[in-house]
C-alpha cells in the first residue's frame, strides 16, 4: 500500500503544482487521470524520488519514500514522459547496464531477466542496433523494458501509451496488468479508456488538487441514467446549450455536433439517454471543478 | 530579396549579446599586449609596443587563434535553420538562392569584422592606460592599424569565414566546421614543426601556403630591425602578396562551391534526415514482423543485491558505458587522428635540434611526444568533460538515469574515470607512437620504464587535474559553454599570472615545478619535488570532485539554490572523502611549502631582480676602488653528490699592483657561497649585506702597492630539500659541475648587473654602462675575464664520493681513497693560468688519446659512445692546425666532460672543457652534409685555449671579439679541413641568418664587430661571417699570419692589455690597399649588401660549350646601431659565378671575383658544361638581407 499524505510542492516560478494531495493506493494498477498541468508529473516525479515535495509524505508499506530515497530507487520502476537514449549503445548493452544498475549482479539472472523483457517488448530482433535508430514506438518499448527491470514494487508510468500503435498499445497494457497484480503500478495518463479497461482503482487530479478518487465502476454506477445525449447541426445550438445546461463534452460526428450533458431527470427535446462510461466521470468531473 | 536576407542577419547578430561578447575577446589580448607588462609579443627593447610590427603580429595572432569565433560566426549563419527544423518552413518558399546564400555570409562578414575590429579598439585602449610603459608606445595611428587590419584581420575572416560558412552549407553539421578548423590548425602546427622548429633557411613555399599567415609573418619580419620594425607597414609583395592571393583565392572558391552546390531544395535538405527516418522504418519493421516466439507470462525473479560488491558493479559498468560513449564519437576519432599525424611528423622530427641532427633518445623523443600530443589531450579532455556532465541530459535520459539506485558519488566517479581511462589510452599511444618514431629513425634503444615515468607518472596526472578542474565546474555552473570557457580562460591565465610575477606553485591549480630529465642524472632531484606538487595537486583536484559530488543534479531541480540545498546533506555522507582529500592535500601542502619556503627561502623572478639591481644601486660606486689581485689560487673543495652539495677551503694570494694603498677588501658572493674570510693580518669586517652578495674587511694595517697577502677561505653549498623550481644546475647526483663564481670575487663585479632594458626601467636602474671604448686609461688594465685577477697559479685537491671521479683544471699529481672518499690532487705546476676554473664529479667514463705529448681525455656518461671518436679527431685536428698557425699549446692535456643537459653550452676553462650532454654528446650525421656541430663545438672550445687563455683583451669594446670570433673562425676552418667547403658554406648561412636574427632583436644598438660589448650575434655570427670573407679575400694563410702576429705580441699579456685596434692594425698590415675597405666596412662598420641575380640566359656555341649572359644588381648600405639605412657607393669586389647541379649541391663552372662599381651589371661566362644555376654573392659570403635571391635558374632565352 502506497500511502501519500498532504503532498504539496510549488516551484521557483511561483506555480502550486501541487496543492496537498493525499491518496491510498493498494497493489494493483492504479489510474491517475489530469489534464495537461494538473500535477500528475509533478506527483510521479516526487515518487520517483527527482523531487522533494515542499510538505507531505509518502511512505510504501511503511518506507518513507521521500527520506529513504536510495531504498525507495532500489523498487522502483519508472518510465518518464519523455526521455531519449543514448543513440550509440544498443538496447541489450543499455538494459544490462541498468540491470547492473538496479542491483542485478548475478549474470545469469541477468541475461535471463534481459533477454525475457527484449522478447516481451518485441525488441528482440533489434536488440543489438543502436538506439539512437530506433522509432519513437521502439523508443518507447525499450522504456518500458528498463521499467519493468529487477521486479519492481512500485511502477510509475507517464503516458506509457504515447506513440504506440494499438496493437502495441495492447501489448503493453496487457504486461503491464500481468506484472501490476501485487505491486503498486500507477499509470499517468490522458487515455481514459487505458484506465478503464485496466485499472482497478483510479484518481483524477486538476490544479494540483485531488479530485476523484476510487474504483472506475463505482465512479460510472455514480452518474449511470444522467448522462444525456443530442445530436445539433449548428454552433449557435450547441452554445445554447452548453449557456443552459451543466455540459459534459462535445464530440463532432459526421459534421454534426454530439453534446453530452449531465442532468439527474430527463431533459426530453431531442436529449437521449446514454451509456455512461468513464470519460463522462472524468469530464463531469473536470467541468465541475474549473477554476472560475 | 538579399537586403532581407542580409540585414535579417545583420538585426540578429546585432541584437545579439554574443556578438559583443566576442568583441571584446577579440579587444582582450591586443588591450593586455600594450597595457600590461610582458603580455605581448613584443619582447624588451626599443620596439613600440604599438609599432606597425607589434600591430601585424598581434592582428595576426588574435585573429588566428580567434578562428574559433569566425567558425562561431560564420557556422550557425546556414547551421540555423537546420537546428530548429525550420528549414523546411525557409525552403518550402519562394526565396532566391542568391538572396538566403549571399545575404547570410555577407551578414557574417559584417558581423566577423566588426568582432575582430576589438583589435584595433583594445590596441588604441591599451594604450591610453594610465599604468602602460608610456616611454614604448607611439601615438595612435589608426590609419596604420586600419591597414593591417584590412591586409590581415579582413582577408582572414574572408577566408576562413567564407571556408567554414561553405562546410556548414554542405555538411549541414557545427562538428565537421569545428574539425575543419582544427584540421587547419593542425595544418599549421605541421608546417610550424618542419619550417621553424627544424630551422630551415627556405620559408618562401611555407609562408605562401600558411593558412593563418603565422609563419608568413614571422618569416617575413625576422631580420626587421628595430628601426623597421617601428616603421614598416607590409606591402602586398613578394611572399606576402602571394599568401594573401592564395587565400583570397581559396575563400572566393569556398563561396563559388557553396553557392554552386547547396541545394535549394526542404527534400534534399531533408535527405539526411529522411536517410534516417527510413533507417528507423526498417528497424521498426524488423522490431514488428517477427512477433515474440515465446511470450511468457511472468517475467522472471531476480535477486536485487545491493552492497559495496555491487556498488563496484555498478560503477564499472556505468564507467565502461561512459567510455564507450566517448570513444564511439565522430569528433574524437577526428581529434585523435588529427593528433596522430601531429605526434608522429613531430617524433619524425625529434631528432632535429635547431637545424642539427642528433639521436632520437628518450628524453627528447618522449618530450616531443608528450609536448605535442598535450593541446590535443587537453582538448580531449576538457571538452568530454562538458559531455559527459551534461550527457544524460543532452540525450534526455536524465530522468531514468537519475532514479537509478546508485549512490551519488558513483555517478561522477564514473565520468572522471571514464575521461581517466580515454587520456590514459590516448597517453599510451602517444607512448606508442614515441617508440614507432624511435624505430623509424633507426633507433633502437627504447627505454621502456623512462617513458612509462614520463607519460603516466607526469604527463598524465597533469592532465587529470585539468580533467577535475573542467567536472567541477561542469558541474557547479549551469551551463557548458560557460563552463568551457572558464576552463579556457584558466588555460590563459596561468602564463599571465606567471608573467605578473605569481610564481608561487602553491596557488597555480595544476601547476608542477619545472623539471629536466637528464641521462647522467635521470629524474634526480627532481623527483621529490614533482611527487609532493602532483600529489598535492591531485588532492586538491579531488576535493573539486568531492564538491562537485555534492552539488551534482540529480532530478528534475536544477536551481542553484535547490543544489545548495541538498548539498549540505550530501556533504554529510562524503565528509569523510573531503576530510581525507582535505588532509592529504594539507599535507602534501605542507610538505612543499616547508621544503620550498622554510628550508629554502622563495623569491620570485622580480625578487631576485630586485636584490641584484640594489646591489648595482648601493655598490655600483665602488667598481673603481682600487682592489688587489688574485695572482694564486689553492683549494681544498669536498663535494658531496648525493647531497648535491659541497664545502670548501682555501687561500688567494693577493697583490696590490696598484700605486696606492688598500684599506679595505671588498668581496662580491653572488652564489651565496662564501662562508669566511680571513687575511693574514689584522683586519674587521665592517659591512656584511647577504641580501645584496657583498662584505667589506677593513684591515688593520694597508696593503701597500706591490705588496702580497694571503687571504683565506671557507665557501660552501649545501642543498635543502626542495624548491619551487630554480634548482641549482650546478648540483646534481651524478654530474656536479660549478665553478669560480662559488668562491669570493674581489670587489665589485659587472657580472651581476642587470642587462634587460626594460627590466632595467622597472627597477629604476639607469640604461646598462656602454663598455669604455679602447685605448680606455683604466679599463685597458682590467682583464675582459676576470676583473679582479691577474695570471695565476692553481692547485686543488678535490674529493668526491667513491663511485664517481672528481676533476679540476691541472695535471693529476695524485689520487686516493681516504675515509671512505676519493681524493683528486690537481696542480697547474708554475704553469700561470686564466682565474677561471671549475669543479665537476661525476660517474664517468673515461676515453683517452694522445696528440704528441699532449694527453687527450674524454669524461662521458656511458651510453653516449656515438660520437668520442670524432670529438678526438677534432681534437687532435684542432692542436694540429692551431699550432702550426697561431702558437705553441701552452697544456699537456686537453680534457672533455660531460654535464647534465640543465644547462647547454660547452665552456672552455684551461686544459678542461665541461661540455652540455644536449649539444653533442648525441649527435647523429644523417648527410654527409649535415652540420657536425660536435665537431664543431669541440674545436671551438679547443680554439680558446688559444683566444681566451693565451691572448686576452681588455675590458673595452670589441675585445671579446678576439676570443669569440677567433675560436669561431678557427673552428670553421678546422671543420672545412675535415668536412671540405660546401659544409662551411652551408654552416655559413646558417650563421647568417643568425645575425640577421639576432640584430633583429637587438635591445639596444647593434655595434661594429670591432666595438662588440655583449651582443653574442656579433662576436659568433657576424665574426665568423667577416673573418671567412676576408680569408677569402685575402686569403686564410695572410689571415692567419696576421693572427699568428698579433698572438705572438701580446700573449699571457698582463696590462695593459691588448684590443681591437692593435688587432685591426694586425689585418689591415696583411691586407693589400684596394681591399683596405672589406676591413673598414666589415670590422668596423655595419655594411649590409643587396646583391641579386635578375636574371640568366645560356646560349650553346659552335664548339659544344656554353656562353651564359648574367644580369645583377647590387647595392650597398650602412647601417647605424638601430638600423637606419643609408646607402653607399659601390665599389667592390663581388664574386659571380655559374654553376651546373642542384641549388643544395652546386658544382662550380666558373667562379670569379669581378669589381662592382654600378648598381646592375652584366656578366658573361663561357662554360663546358649545361649550366643550372648563375648568380651574384652566389655563397652568401657578403651579408645580404635577402640572401636567396643571389642566385638565379639559367635559362634558354
Amino acid at each position: 500500500m502506497l500511502s501519500i499524505r498532504n503532498l504539496a510542492k510549488t516551484y521557483a516560478g511561483g506555480v502550486r503544482a501541487l496543492r496537498g494531495v493525499s491518496l491510498d493506493i493498494p497493489p494493483g494498477m492504479f489510474g491517475l487521470i489530469g489534464p495537461n498541468g494538473a500535477g500528475k508529473s509533478t506527483l510521479m516525479k516526487i515518487l520517483a524520488t527527482l523531487l522533494d515535495p515542499d510538505t507531505g509524505t509518502a511512505t510504501l508499506d511503511g518506507l518513507d519514500l521521500i527520506a529513504n530515497k536510495d531504498a525507495t530507487r532500489r523498487l522502483l520502476g519508472y518510465l518518464p514522459q519523455e526521455f531519449g537514449v543514448y543513440p550509440k549503445m544498443s538496447a541489450v548493452d543499455m538494459l544490462n547496464h541498468l540491470a547492473v544498475m538496479k542491483g542485478i549482479t548475478k549474470g545469469g539472472e541477468r541475461k535471463e531477466v534481459v533477454e525475457g523483457l527484449l522478447q516481451q517488448t518485441n525488441l528482440w530482433d533489434v536488440r543489438k542496433k543502436a538506439l539512437g535508430g530506433y522509432s519513437g514506438g521502439m523508443k518507447q518499448r525499450f522504456g518500458i523494458a528498463q521499467a519493468l527491470l529487477a521486479n519492481p514494487k512500485l511502477i510509475i508510468v507517464d503516458e506509457p501509451t504515447a506513440g504506440l500503435d494499438p496493437a502495441e498499445r495492447n501489448r503493453f497494457l496487457n504486461l503491464l496488468s500481468s506484472i501490476g497484480r501485487n505491486v503498486v503500478v500507477i499509470l499517468s495518463t490522458h487515455i481514459v479508456a487505458d484506465v478503464r479497461e485496466l485499472c482497478s482503482r483510479m484518481a483524477i487530479i486538476s490544479s494540483g488538487e485531488l479530485i476523484l478518487e476510487g474504483v472506475p465502476a463505482q465512479a460510472i454506477e455514480a452518474v449511470k441514467g444522467r448522462v444525456w445525449s443530442k445530436v445539433v447541426p449548428t454552433d449557435s445550438e450547441r452554445e445554447e446549450i452548453e449557456k443552459a445546461l451543466p455540459m459534459i463534452s462535445m464530440h463532432r460526428v459526421g459534421g454534426l455536433n454530439e453534446v453530452r450533458v449531465y442532468s439527474e431527470t430527463s431533459l426530453g427535446e431531442g436529449f437521449l439517454p446514454v451509456e455512461a462510461d468513464l470519460e463522462d466521470v472524468y469530464f463531469r468531473q473536470l467541468s465541475q471543478h474549473r477554476p472560475n | 530579396m538579399f537586403k532581407d536576407f542580409f540585414l535579417f542577419e545583420l538585426k540578429l547578430r546585432f541584437k545579439s549579446v554574443s556578438t559583443y561578447i566576442f568583441f571584446l575577446l577579440a579587444a582582450l589580448i591586443p588591450f593586455f599586449s600594450i597595457a600590461a607588462r610582458d603580455f605581448g609579443p613584443i619582447g624588451s627593447g626599443k620596439v613600440f609596443l604599438n609599432s606597425p610590427f607589434a600591430v601585424l603580429l598581434i592582428t595576426t595572432q588574435v585573429v588566428a587563434f580567434g578562428s574559433i569565433l569566425i567558425a562561431a560566426i560564420f557556422g550557425p549563419a546556414i547551421l540555423r535553420d537546420f537546428h530548429g527544423d525550420t528549414y523546411q518552413l525557409i525552403f518550402t518558399k519562394p526565396i532566391s538562392k542568391f538572396g538566403y546564400l549571399v545575404g547570410r555570409w555577407a551578414g557574417s562578414m559584417v558581423t566577423a569584422i566588426f568582432v575582430f575590429s576589438g583589435i584595433v579598439f583594445g590596441i588604441a585602449l591599451g594604450t591610453l592606460m594610465p599604468w602602460a610603459d608610456k616611454l614604448r608606445i607611439a601615438p595612435n595611428d589608426f590609419g596604420m592599424y586600419l591597414r593591417i587590419y584590412a591586409s590581415i584581420g579582413i582577408v582572414q575572416i574572408f577566408f576562413l569565414g567564407s571556408l567554414f560558412f561553405c562546410v556548414a552549407a554542405l555538411t549541414r553539421n557545427i562538428v565537421v566546421v569545428y574539425l575543419q578548423g582544427v584540421a587547419l590548425f593542425a595544418f599549421y602546427l605541421i608546417e610550424l614543426v618542419v619550417v621553424v622548429v627544424s630551422n630551415k633557411l627556405e620559408r618562401a613555399w611555407a609562408s605562401i601556403i600558411d593558412p593563418f599567415g603565422l609563419i608568413m609573418v614571422q618569416s617575413l619580419t625576422r631580420y626587421w630591425t628595430v628601426v623597421e620594425r617601428n616603421v614598416v607597414v607590409p606591402h602586398w609583395t613578394g611572399v606576402f602578396l602571394y599568401n594573401r592571393l592564395v587565400w583570397l583565392a581559396a575563400g572566393a572558391l569556398a563561396l563559388l562551391a557553396a553557392y554552386a552546390l547547396f541545394p535549394m531544395s526542404a527534400e534534399v535538405l531533408g535527405s539526411r534526415r529522411s536517410t534516417k527516418k527510413a533507417e528507423e522504418a526498417k528497424a521498426d519493421k524488423d522490431s514488428v514482423e517477427h512477433e515474440p516466439r515465446r511470450v511468457r507470462a511472468n517475467l522472471p525473479q531476480v535477486a536485487q543485491i545491493f552492497g559495496g560488491a555491487t556498488t563496484w558493479k555498478q560503477l564499472l559498468s556505468m564507467t565502461r558505458m561512459r567510455f564507450f560513449n566517448i570513444v564511439r564519437e565522430i569528433p574524437f576519432w577526428a581529434i585523435t587522428l588529427i593528433m596522430l599525424v601531429f605526434v608522429l611528423i613531430s617524433g619524425h622530427f625529434a631528432g632535429n635540434n635547431n637545424g642539427v641532427e642528433v639521436w632520437p633518445v628518450t628524453f627528447l623523443m618522449v618530450s616531443v611526444v608528450s609536448g605535442q600530443s598535450g593541446l590535443f589531450l587537453y582538448i580531449i579532455g576538457v571538452l568530454y568533460a562538458g559531455e559527459v556532465i551534461w550527457r544524460e541530459r543532452d540525450v534526455r535520459f536524465e530522468q531514468i538515469h537519475d532514479s537509478l539506485p546508485l549512490p551519488d558519488w558513483t555517478d561522477f566517479v564514473s565520468k572522471f574515470l571514464a575521461l581517466a581511462m580515454v587520456e590514459t589510452v590516448l597517453a599510451s599511444v602517444v607512448l606508442v607512437c614515441g617508440v614507432l618514431s624511435q624505430a623509424i629513425s633507426g633507433f633502437f634503444r627504447f627505454e621502456m620504464g623512462h617513458y612509462a615515468k614520463e607519460i603516466y607518472l607526469v604527463y598524465l596526472p597533469q592532465l587529470l587535474m585539468v580533467i577535475l578542474l573542467a567536472l567541477f565546474l561542469q558541474t557547479v555552473l549551469g551551463n557548458k559553454f560557460l563552463a568551457h570557457a572558464l576552463v579556457v580562460g584558466f588555460f590563459i591565465s596561468i602564463p599571465t599570472l606567471y608573467a605578473w610575477g605569481i610564481e608561487n606553485r602553491l596557488y597555480l591549480y595544476g601547476e608542477i615545478t619545472p623539471y629536466t630529465y637528464s641521462d647522467m642524472n635521470g629524474y634526480g632531484h627532481f623527483v621529490k619535488a614533482l611527487f609532493w606538487v602532483t600529489a598535492y595537486w591531485i588532492c586538491v583536484g579531488g576535493l573539486l570532485g568531492v564538491l562537485a559530488i555534492a552539488f551534482a543534479r540529480r532530478g528534475t531541480e536544477q536551481s542553484f539554490g535547490a543544489r545548495w540545498k541538498q548539498a549540505g546533506p550530501r556533504m554529510r555522507r562524503l565528509i569523510a572523502a573531503a576530510a581525507a582529500f582535505l588532509l592529504l592535500a594539507g599535507t602534501c601542502g605542507a610538505v612543499f611549502f616547508y621544503n620550498t619556503h622554510v628550508a629554502n627561502q622563495f623569491r620570485t623572478a622580480q625578487q631576485n631582480r630586485h636584490r641584484t639591481a640594489d646591489y648595482e644601486k648601493l655598490y655600483k660606486k665602488y667598481e673603481r676602488l682600487p682592489q688587489p689581485k688574485v695572482t694564486d689560487v689553492d683549494v681544498a673543495v669536498d663535494i658531496f653528490p648525493e647531497r648535491r652539495s659541497f664545502a670548501g677551503t682555501g687561500h688567494y694570494m693577493l697583490v696590490n699592483h696598484t700605486d696606492k694603498p688598500i684599506n679595505e677588501v671588498h668581496i662580491t658572493d653572488s652564489r651565496e657561497a662564501v662562508q669566511e674570510v680571513k687575511f693574514n693580518r689584522e683586519s674587521k669586517q665592517t659591512l656584511a649585506d647577504k641580501d645584496h652578495f657583498y662584505s667589506i674587511y677593513k684591515l688593520d694595517k694597508p696593503l701597500e702597492p706591490n705588496e702580497t697577502m694571503k687571504m683565506d677561505f671557507r665557501v660552501g653549498y649545501a642543498s635543502r630539500g626542495f624548491k619551487d623550481g630554480n634548482e641549482r644546475a650546478e648540483f646534481a647526483y651524478n654530474g656536479t659541475f660549478f665553478d669560480r663564481d662559488y668562491f669570493p670575487t674581489i670587489g665589485y663585479s659587472q657580472n651581476v648587473e642587470i642587462d634587460d632594458p626594460v627590466r632595467r626601467r622597472e627597477e629604476q636602474l639607469p640604461p646598462l654602462e656602454e663598455m669604455a671604448p679602447p685605448g680606455d686609461p683604466y679599463y685597458s688594465n682590467i682583464n675582459l675575464f676576470t676583473t679582479d685577477s691577474e695570471w695565476v697559479t692553481f692547485h686543488a685537491v678535490v674529493s668526491t664520493s667513491p663511485d664517481q671521479i672528481a676533476i679540476a683544471p691541472g695535471y693529476l699529481k695524485r689520487e686516493w681513497t681516504e675515509n671512505g672518499r676519493r681524493y683528486f690532487d690537481y696542480s697547474m705546476g708554475d704553469t700561470r693560468i686564466n682565474d677561471f676554473f671549475s669543479f665537476l664529479s661525476g660517474r664517468f667514463s673515461v676515453k683517452t688519446d694522445q696528440w704528441k705529448n699532449v694527453k687527450l681525455e674524454i669524461y662521458y656518461q656511458p651510453g653516449h659512445e656515438f660520437n668520442l671518436d670524432k670529438m678526438m679527431d677534432a681534437s687532435k685536428t684542432g692542436l694540429d692546425y692551431y699550432e702550426k698557425n697561431f702558437s705553441k699549446y701552452q697544456f699537456d692535456q686537453f680534457r672533455v666532460l660531460e654535464f647534465p643537459r640543465y644547462r647547454q653550452f660547452a665552456q672552455s676553462f684551461p686544459n678542461t672543457v665541461p661540455y652540455s650532454e644536449d649539444i653533442g654528446f648525441i649527435e647523429r650525421m644523417k648527410k654527409p652534409d649535415d652540420i657536425d656541430l660536435l665537431y664543431f663545438v669541440t674545436a671551438h672550445e679547443l680554439a680558446h685555449q688559444w683566444w681566451g687563455h693565451q691572448l686576452i683583451g681588455s675590458q673595452t669594446q670589441g675585445s671579446n671579439m678576439m676570443s669569440e670570433s677567433l675560436a669561431e673562425y678557427s673552428a670553421l676552418t678546422v671543420m672545412s679541413k675535415k668536412y671540405g667547403e660546401d659544409m662551411l658554406r652551408k654552416d655559413l648561412r646558417y650563421e647568417l641568418d643568425r645575425y640577421l636574427r639576432g640584430r633583429a632583436g637587438e635591445t639596444r644598438h647593434e655595434p661594429p664587430l670591432v666595438l662588440v660589448q655583449r651582443e653574442p650575434y656579433v662576436w659568433y655570427q657576424k665574426g665568423a661571417l667577416v673573418m671567412f670573407a676576408l680569408a677569402d679575400y685575402i686569403g686564410e694563410d695572410k689571415v692567419n699570419l696576421a693572427l699568428r702576429k698579433f698572438l705572438e705580441k701580446n700573449r699571457y699579456a698582463t696590462g695593459p692589455f691588448p684590443d681591437t685596434r692593435g688587432f685591426v692594425a694586425a689585418l689591415r698590415a696583411e691586407t693589400p690597399l684596394e681591399l683596405q675597405y672589406v676591413i673598414t666596412d666589415m670590422f668596423e662598420s655595419i655594411v649590409l649588401y643587396e646583391n641579386r641575380a635578375v636574371s640568366a640566359t645560356y646560349v650553346e656555341t659552335p664548339d659544344k660549350k656554353y656562353k651564359v649572359t648574367l644580369n645583377a644588381s647590387s647595392q650597398k648600405k650602412k647601417s647605424d646601431g638601430s638600423g637606419n639605412e643609408t646607402p653607399m657607393t659601390i665599389h667592390d669586389l663581388i664574386d659571380v659565378g655559374v654553376f651546373s647541379g642542384t641549388k643544395e649541391h652546386l658544382k662550380r663552372l666558373n667562379l670569379h671575383k669581378e669589381w662592382i662599381t654600378q648598381e646592375t651589371g652584366t656578366f658573361e661566362f663561357v662554360v663546358d658544361e649545361k649550366p643550372t644555376f648563375a648568380g651574384i654573392d652566389p655563397y652568401n659570403k657578403l651579408i645580404d638581407r635577402d640572401p636567396a635571391d643571389n642566385l638565379i635558374e639559367v635559362e634558354k632565352p
